[in-house]
């Protein structure tokens, strides 16, 4: 259906020559043609892939992720007297832990810093001059960090399953792996965190203030909040316990501790109280939750992004 | 090939645009002329549909607002300086805004050749000058043969000699049928690359004709106003 | 031996299928036979109650199956000296206020070996049958509602009696009621509600068995001069999930034994109860539980040294406010491992010079909120705590001492279950490591795939 023209550009004067530039497809009305959805969201992913992981922060967080992952399973791994004892025990809960404490970081920094730094840079309207919608964009910017945020995750816990190996600890390959799942939905959760904060702020280093603060919010100041409230408010453990589920972390230690085939009860009467009500259901409620916290701040992004001017 | 019709933008209360209507047939080149801050930027800007503003704006009859793709599809745009990755090499560059417009490139090196880049497809593109990165820029637009160009002060950040070797280029371009839309506070480019001159002053369209015409008179006026304002603070 | 003679069912033996219903009645066998007699059962489906009133020997020769077809008990045993030996026998009733069973027993020194017994409520049921043996059987319960179910094994006035070999699992409980010097070893019980369950039964001894993945894996109540010898509790969870639980015991000693991922390690309740200063614990391994010992409040007596307290939740756990003053945490200047344990070895005697002190704000703040443990692995929990050890103020007062802290575990259990390096860990490794690597190669290695495409067109030119 697609005839296609080579169009000769006279470039003249400067090089004196005519030269087969490029070829173009055009579509039957005669109209030029643009790329699908789909193709235009792949490239800017792949460019964003690309550069994020030639950049500063993706090589800082991924060796910091590395490292203290290296260090959690070597020493739990290496802990005397549990040798071969503990399943759960020290590996899971240290990198539980950590991811709590990194990948959040990691992810949140990545989303806000993106947009509003290419809008700082100018390059924001550049790329939305050429025929690209802003939602392309936006899920191309996504898709591209998702997949560097993957790779960093990779990495770190290759690492350490590699030293889990080595070390003969009887932790559950299949408890690690669904936990290297866990990691890259709670990563993609603050990846459309920090995008939504990044297309709603101005300035990159406001949008990085903002993300930090959040991250700080999401990781103490909340939780902090809610062990205040439980001892003052004597707050009745169904509402502790749903109001936990709007926190994406304990959503995802909570869930990371029923793939790796550790009780709820654990956690005291509140995760007593969610294995009596929910039994094996609760992985659905930890599932739409973390969907939820997926779906709805890009959502949010994407409203704000395709309303604002984005210079 | 371009019509604007009644388009007004404001920002917050800030009206930046005010009511302009202006047209662009193919082969025709029309440039947006006036003191920084009279719109033609955000005219532009409309034009690719980065602002939301009310009015009609169409592209070869595509609404920019609701075919924003395919009305952008058909523009090449150069804007007063590239901001893109900076660790980019230019011929990837290239690739890149190709696939973005549907264009498989081939061979780099000969876009390049065609705006006087032969030799620099390696190389980064933070290693270029301003006027090569302009210059890669326009290639960029020239990506997919576009029958509408959109050049947004080009020429504001180069030295003399990179603003000469474009405005060579660009009146070569301005003989191929497309149509040109460009805003400049530069008489020499206005009167190489121009047919028409739109001249705005805050937001409106104050007069429209031939750069022969309108030009000298509207500089006469503003050397005039100039001069006011230096006596007033003397 | 004496075998007064022996009747051999031989009917169907020769001939194939050699199951028959009917064609052999056991019960007409039994009748024939005289005391001290072997009878022979081949191989076939039985149905029908089975009562041996005279000391004989009944042995399934190819596992003859006994069905009782969900109805009523199968075999009732009211004559001393009767063995019972490879049946397969399945299918009591479910009535628990009958107490359906599969081998009932009313006499003393019967002999029940390698049998296999399967969906039945009660399994083996002595009453006042002292001497008797069980040995190699395998029940299994069905699968009901835990407070449905009736017990694998019940041993009620069966002093002197040895179980061991067993695997024991899905019922209530395995039993000992007013049973006197038993002899329990080298069992397996598990997903039941108590893997062992003593009640009035002194001087028994439970040695080398394995309860995992029941409520609690050996819950002592009102016995006295008990041994706990190398067994092994696992995974003993629920609302109140315990590896052993002590009520209201006198003079045990619990030695060796491992327990790991239950609830709560050793949980003791009024232990010791009217012997003072009774309770030895000493030479276990307790780990990776969410609580090691756990001491309902004024509980005093016992002598905790030498075992290794290894990376549990909380490793000491008062329940409510009280104090552990009454229980010593060392012996001859031997105290125990504690995985948490900070201090260091001066003097190279194998004993910390600091006082270990279970001193957690967190752990302090869940004994008196105890739903605050729902924030238990989050970054908080770590915040907490460092604060306290930045801030005096707020550290809790510690809730024991050991005096004596040893450096290295004093026995090392984790061999003994096995650490082997996973082939499927290693997969993982290599599956996510090779993720991140070919990632990282598309992006750190494309300019030089450009390039050398670059190159190969220019050639073509």
């Amino acid at each position: 259906m697609h005839n296609v023209v080579q169009s000769d550009l006279k470039s003249g004067g400067l090089v004196g020559r005519v030269e087969t530039v490029a070829v173009v497809a055009v579509s039957h009305h005669g109209r030029l043609r643009v790329p699908s959805f789909a193709s235009n969201v792949f490239r800017i992913a792949a460019r964003e892939l690309r550069e994020s992981a030639r950049s500063r922060w993706f090589l800082l967080y991924t060796a910091a992720f590395v490292a203290l992952g290296l260090g959690v399973s070597y020493v739990s791994a290496a802990s005397s007297g549990g040798s071969g004892l503990s399943g759960f025990g020290r590996t899971t809960a240290g990198l539980i832990n950590l991811v709590i404490l990194v990948v959040p970081l990691m992810a949140l920094s990545a989303g806000a810093g993106s947009i509003a730094s290419d809008r700082e840079r100018g390059m924001l309207a550049y790329m939305l001059a050429q025929p690209i919608t802003r939602l392309e964009l936006l899920l191309g910017k996504f898709t591209g960090l998702a997949a560097v945020l993957l790779t960093s995750i990779c990495l770190g816990f290759g690492v350490c399953a590699a030293i889990l190996a080595w070390k003969g600890s009887r932790t559950d390959p299949v408890a690690l792996a669904s936990l290297v799942g866990l990691t890259f939905l709670l990563a993609m959760s603050m990846l459309g965190t920090g995008l939504m904060i990044s297309v709603a702020t101005r300035k990159s280093s406001v949008a990085m203030g903002v993300a930090i603060f959040s991250w700080l919010t999401l990781v103490f100041v909340s939780d902090l909040g809610l062990m205040a409230g439980a001892v003052a408010l004597r707050m009745r453990i169904e509402n502790l316990f749903a109001l936990s589920l709007v926190n994406p972390m304990q959503v995802f230690k909570m869930w990371a501790l029923v793939s790796s085939d550790t009780s709820l009860d654990v956690l005291g009467p509140a995760g007593l109280y969610a294995t009596d009500i929910w039994g094996a259901g609760v992985t659905w409620i930890f599932a739409c939750v973390m969907v939820l916290w997926i779906i709805l701040p890009l959502t949010v992004a994407a409203s704000i992004f395709s309303r604002r001017s984005p210079i | 090939m371009i019509s604007i019709q009644g388009v007004s933008m404001a920002f917050g209360r800030f009206q930046a645009v005010d009511d302009v209507s202006l047209s662009v047939a193919a082969g025709q080149s029309l440039a947006l002329w006036g003191p920084n801050g009279a719109g033609k930027s955000t005219i532009i800007r409309c034009v690719l549909g980065l602002y939301r503003y009310s009015g009609s704006i169409r592209i070869g009859g595509l609404d920019v607002q609701r075919h924003g793709k395919e009305a952008r599809r058909l523009i090449g745009y150069v804007p007063q300086e590239i901001g893109f990755y900076d660790d980019l090499r230019v011929h990837e560059a290239v690739r890149f805004f190709g696939g973005l417009k549907c264009v498989a490139v081939r061979d780099p090196d000969s876009v390049l050749d065609g705006v006087g880049l032969c030799g620099h497809a390696g190389k980064r593109i933070r290693e270029l000058s301003g006027g090569m990165k302009q210059r890669l820029a326009l290639a960029v637009a020239l990506l997919g043969d576009p029958p509408v160009l959109v050049l947004d002060e080009v020429t504001a950040s180069l030295d003399a000699m990179g603003r000469d070797e474009l405005v060579g280029l660009l009146a070569q371009l301005s003989q191929d049928g497309r149509a040109m839309l460009f805003a400049s506070h530069r008489q020499d480019e206005v009167h190489t690359l121009a047919d028409r001159v739109a001249i705005l002053e805050r937001g409106r369209l104050q007069r429209e004709g031939s750069p022969a015409e309108l030009l000298d008179a509207s500089m006469t006026a503003s050397h005039l106003k100039f001069h006011a304002a230096e006596v007033r603070h003397a | 031996m004496r075998y007064g003679g022996i009747i051999f069912a031989a009917i169907g033996l020769t001939c194939w299928p050699q199951v028959v219903f009917g064609s052999v009645d056991i019960s007409q066998l039994i009748s024939a036979a005289k005391a001290g007699d072997t009878v022979l059962v081949p191989t076939g489906v039985y149905r029908g109650e089975i009562r041996i009133d005279k000391p004989l020997k009944l042995i399934g020769v190819g596992r003859p199956t006994l069905d009782g077809g969900g109805n009523g008990d199968i075999i009732t045993i009211t004559a001393p000296d009767v063995e019972i030996r490879g049946f397969r026998i399945c299918g009591t009733g479910i009535d628990l206020d009958k107490e359906n069973c599969a081998i009932r027993v009313n006499a003393a020194r019967v002999t029940i070996v390698d049998n296999i017994l399967d969906d039945v409520l009660f399994g083996i049921d002595l009453k006042e049958s002292p001497d008797s043996v069980i040995r190699g059987n395998h029940i299994g319960g069905k699968v009901l509602d835990v407070a449905r179910r009736g017990d694998g094994l019940r041993l009620w006035r069966a002093d002197r009696t040895i179980v061991e070999d067993n695997e024991i699992h899905n019922g209530r409980d395995a039993i000992l009621w007013y049973s006197t010097d038993v002899i329990v070893r080298n069992n397996k019980s598990h997903d039941g509600r108590y893997g062992f369950h003593l009640m009035f039964s002194n001087g028994v001894t439970i040695e080398k068995n394995d309860l995992f993945d029941n409520s609690v894996g050996v819950y002592l109540m009102y016995s006295s001069k008990l041994k706990l010898i190398g067994n092994r509790m696992l995974r003993n969870r629920g609302p109140s999930g315990y590896g052993l639980g002590l009520k209201e015991t006198d003079d045990f000693l619990v030695q060796g034994n491992i327990f790991v991922g239950n609830c709560v390690g050793i949980y003791i309740d009024g232990s010791p109860f009217a012997t003072p200063d009774s309770g030895r614990i000493t030479e276990n391994t307790i780990s990776a539980n969410d609580t090691g010992v756990e001491f309902l409040p004024a509980v005093k007596g016992n002598h905790l040294w030498s075992n290794s307290f290894v990376d549990n939740f909380e490793q000491i756990a008062i329940l409510g406010r009280g104090e552990l003053t009454g229980n010593e945490f060392d012996r001859d200047e031997r105290g125990n491992f504690w995985s948490d344990y900070p201090g260091y070895d001066r003097d190279g005697d194998g004993v910390g010079e600091a006082n270990y002190e279970s001193r957690l704000l967190f752990e302090n703040l869940t004994a008196r909120e105890p739903s605050l443990r729902l924030f238990m692995f989050s970054p908080i929990h770590q915040a907490v705590e460092f604060i306290a050890r930045a801030v005096p103020a707020v550290r809790p007062e510690p809730k024991f001492t050991d005096y004596y802290p040893l450096i290295e575990p004093p026995i090392e259990h984790g061999a003994e279950l096995g650490s082997s390096t996973s082939l499927v860990m290693v997969a993982l490794s290599a599956g996510l490591l090779s993720i991140a690597t070919a990632v990282l190669g598309i992006v750190f290695f494309s300019p030089i795939r450009d390039a050398m495409r670059e190159r190969r067109f220019i050639a073509v030119i």
